[in-house]
């Protein structure tokens, strides 16, 4: 009996590995939901940026999309540059609650961070983008936003020798196209990622780095609050797309988020999960910008989010108590802001230095 | 003198012999980077978020088939273990003792999109040293442990509407988890109570399949079909049925926010004799003269903050089969119990508990009656990084027979070690 029981035991063991064998294959992402890879991955240092092959990064390169980062010249009257909404003193965001285009025009979206998109699988809040390439394009000829079109975009740059030199170093050709300035842009955003936090250096060992209370705030993050449901990885992000409900304010009366995309009925009111890195400083939050502090977003998660029928299943009241919502924020504030020079204190091009 | 004898012998079976029956699973922590109390309130006991997961054949709702599997994940084994002190005191006098009250391993993980599996093994912790050569009877010390729950779960085979599990499991009727509460030593008596000849485990887990589902709308349901007598073989070819209905209200599961209120009904057949003798209920026959036994009841659990309170009544009827003091009339009994959990500290790291019991045995046995009531508290030291240990203290007292001839008084103290 007790042999049996025995063999029993380590047949189950050995058909563990076998049925797992069977799923090696890793699963296919799908259109609906775009990975980088499968997680959760524990939350912790970033990995390298991740650099398309045909996009390689110079210094040329990323000092050209710098330049046209910071140039309003891509708008349609000369007002609006990737920078206007996209900040580096707002978190590479703007002040919200969403972002004024050209003619004082109201968007209906939170403007995104720039801070790490580069390990993003899909930009934009519906993840129509696939690219930070593909994304860059897109503002340039959105009616409420640079009002522009990429022909007249690209009219103006070809006017301008200093953008026609510099094109024709990275690229080594001429007329500039709308995908070499993608291009351009998207090898300028991929420098601006945040390895350097308090966050990071403790979990580098340095464990002087967080006080008693952020500790608390981390322990909670991946415990009690469920954030790292969601917020995992290096980039405190699934990049994956979830409904939390989010009450709809702003100019747009309905927002149906990814479903716009996949047309797929439970894709409705989903949206991209953001990077908590520098959350702080970025309010008000959500893709609505619905929460105006980081306490108010908090609350609305200790509250398991809003009503839908198509609330994410992951979202349940959390029963945080005040302290913990303090240690939270505190955790999200101090720890997880980034302390990169190159990233928190990217210095705007001044219009006269821009390209003549 | 006798009742004091089985009491005494019942309640050195709880602290030496059992395993002890709840568990966490810190392999699911580790393979996802969480903390344990992402999923449970706080060991062992599961919040809304881990009863999703759970619900979810182990894989994140909303997430299967963009997870890592078992094998791009570390070795999905834990282990728990309860080292402590007991004092009993009842009639026959005390006992005061230091012993490891239970050592369960448990594996577990994702085998495929939508595949996952269980094990729990738990090996007798009081062998002797050298082997014992006896006949494993089920009443040696040769005896070895058994595989508390060995299955697979197929999941959304029907998104969210059909689950399968399949092999040994606690079944849906179990909505409070006997292995999952707070309290090691103070079961949840009605759970466990059956007529003596029955043989019925509805407390056990159970052999079989059983078929789950779980809507938007907070509805959830289980049917399964079992062999009825916990992890043995059935001599009966009747299987076992039962069906599990539960309703959550408002946000959450019912386990640590929202409200839930749940049906359930069992219906068993054992058989009472093989060819022209008296028949065990278990073995490889097909046993004779099978006769039904019955199990319903309904249960509810409400949440407010971090205070949990649950409750369940059971109403069981055996066919008079299986009474033996009064073999013309069915063995019907009923009981429940009340608990209230409390979280409290930051990050809950204080459990708080006060549990009663009652089964209301049928007038011919009536010196199986009980009333009990029982509290805790737990401290969890350290971190939640998928290491647990806390510290335990728990009290019962309880009464037993028509007229509480039997006082009984339990203390212990463990410490509780989850890894």
């Amino acid at each position: 009996m007790r042999e049996i029981q025995v063999l029993l035991l380590g047949a189950f063991f050995l058909f563990i590995p076998l049925l797992a064998r069977s799923g090696d294959t890793p699963p296919v992402p799908t259109t609906k939901v775009n990975v980088h890879s499968l997680g959760p991955e524990r939350i912790g240092d970033l990995p390298p940026v991740p650099v398309p092959v045909n996009n390689p990064q110079t210094s040329k390169n990323i000092l050209l999309g710098k330049q046209l980062y910071f140039d309003t010249r891509l708008s349609k009257d000369n007002t609006i540059s990737c920078a206007s909404c996209h900040s580096p003193d707002k978190g590479f965001s703007d002040a919200g609650p969403t972002s004024k285009g050209i003619k004082d025009q109201l968007g209906g979206r939170r403007s995104m961070p720039v801070i790490n998109a580069a390990y993003n699988p899909l930009q934009f809040w519906d993840g129509r983008a696939e690219s930070l390439e593909e994304q860059a394009k897109g503002p340039i000829q959105n009616p409420v936003e640079m009002g522009n079109t990429h022909e007249n975009a690209l009219k103006t740059l070809n006017s301008i020798p200093g953008y026609v030199d510099s094109f024709k170093q990275v690229f080594g050709s001429t007329p500039i196209t709308i995908d070499q300035v993608a291009q351009a842009i998207a090898a300028f955003e991929r420098t601006v990622v945040t390895t350097d936090s308090l966050f990071d250096r403790y979990v580098r060992g340095d464990e002087k780095s967080l006080t008693a209370q952020e500790k608390m705030g981390l322990e909670i993050f991946n415990g009690k609050g469920h954030c790292t449901a969601c917020h995992w990885g290096g980039n405190f992000s699934d990049g994956r797309f979830h409904n939390l409900a989010v009450t709809q304010v702003g100019p747009l009366q309905v927002d149906k988020g990814r479903f716009d995309v996949t047309q797929d009925p439970e894709d409705l009111g989903k949206f991209r999960t953001m990077t908590v890195r520098d959350a702080a400083l970025r309010a008000p939050y959500l893709h609505d910008g619905a929460e105006k502090t980081l306490e108010d977003l908090l609350e609305f998660y200790n509250r398991g989010g809003g009503k839908d029928p198509n609330l994410d299943p992951l979202m349940v009241p959390l029963g945080l108590f005040r302290e913990e919502i303090q240690a939270l924020a505190a955790f999200i504030k101090n720890a997880l802001t980034s302390l990169n020079p190159e990233a928190a204190k990217v210095q705007p091009i001044p219009a006269s230095n821009l390209p003549k | 003198m006798k009742k004091i004898y089985i009491s005494t012998l019942v309640i050195t079976a709880l602290l030496f012999l059992l395993p002890i029956p709840s568990q966490a699973i810190p392999a699911f922590a580790r393979n996802h980077g969480f903390n344990c109390n992402m999923c449970h309130t706080a060991f062992p006991k599961l919040n809304d978020f881990g009863q999703r997961v759970r619900d979810n054949g182990y894989q994140i709702p909303g997430q299967q088939g963009h997870e890592k599997n078992v094998l791009e994940t570390p070795i999905p084994l834990s282990l728990r273990t309860t080292p402590g002190v007991s004092l009993y005191h009842g009639e026959s006098g005390n006992t005061l003792g230091f012993g490891v009250y239970g050592l369960d391993l448990l594996g577990a993980g994702v085998l495929h999109k939508d595949i996952s599996f269980l094990l729990i093994y738990t090996p007798r912790i009081d062998e002797p040293a050298g082997d014992f050569t006896g006949s494993n009877n089920g009443s040696n010390p040769g005896q070895l442990g058994s595989l508390e729950s060995a299955n697979i779960v197929f999941s959304n085979l029907v998104k969210d509407a059909v689950n399968l599990r399949i092999g040994r499991f606690e079944p849906a009727y179990q909505v409070f988890s006997s292995k999952r509460n707070f309290y090691i030593f103070q079961p949840y008596e009605i759970i466990g109570y059956a007529s003596p000849a029955s043989g019925a485990a509805f407390g056990d887990n159970q052999v079989g399949l059983e078929l789950s589902g779980h809507f938007r709308n907070g509805f959830k349901y289980a049917l399964g079909v079992v062999n009825g007598t916990g992890g043995i073989a059935d001599n009966n070819l009747f299987k076992d049925f039962y069906l599990n209905l539960v309703q959550v209200f408002g946000k959450g599961d019912g386990q640590s926010a929202g409200q839930r209120v749940g049906l359930f009904g069992y219906l068993g057949e054992q058989p009472t004799r093989t060819g022209g003798a008296t028949s065990p209920y278990t073995g490889s026959n097909n046993g004779q003269d099978n006769n039904l036994l019955f199990r319903f009841g309904g249960d509810l659990s409400l949440n407010w903050k971090t205070f949990n309170l649950i409750f369940l009544y059971l109403v069981g009827i055996d066919d008079q089969a299986f009474n033996l003091v009064s073999p013309d009339e069915s063995y019907i009994y009923s009981g429940g119990f009340v608990e209230l959990d409390y979280a409290g500290l930051l990050n809950n790291r204080l459990i708080g508990s006060l549990l009663y019991n009652f089964v209301l045995p049928p007038s011919s046995a009536s010196e199986t009656k009980v009333h009990s009531v029982s509290a805790l508290g737990r401290y969890y030291l350290g971190d939640w990084t998928a290491v647990n240990v806390a510290l335990h203290g728990e009290y019962t007292f309880k009464l037993t027979g028509d007229d509480n001839t039997i006082k009984e008084h339990l203390f212990s103290f463990l410490v509780d070690f989850d890894l």
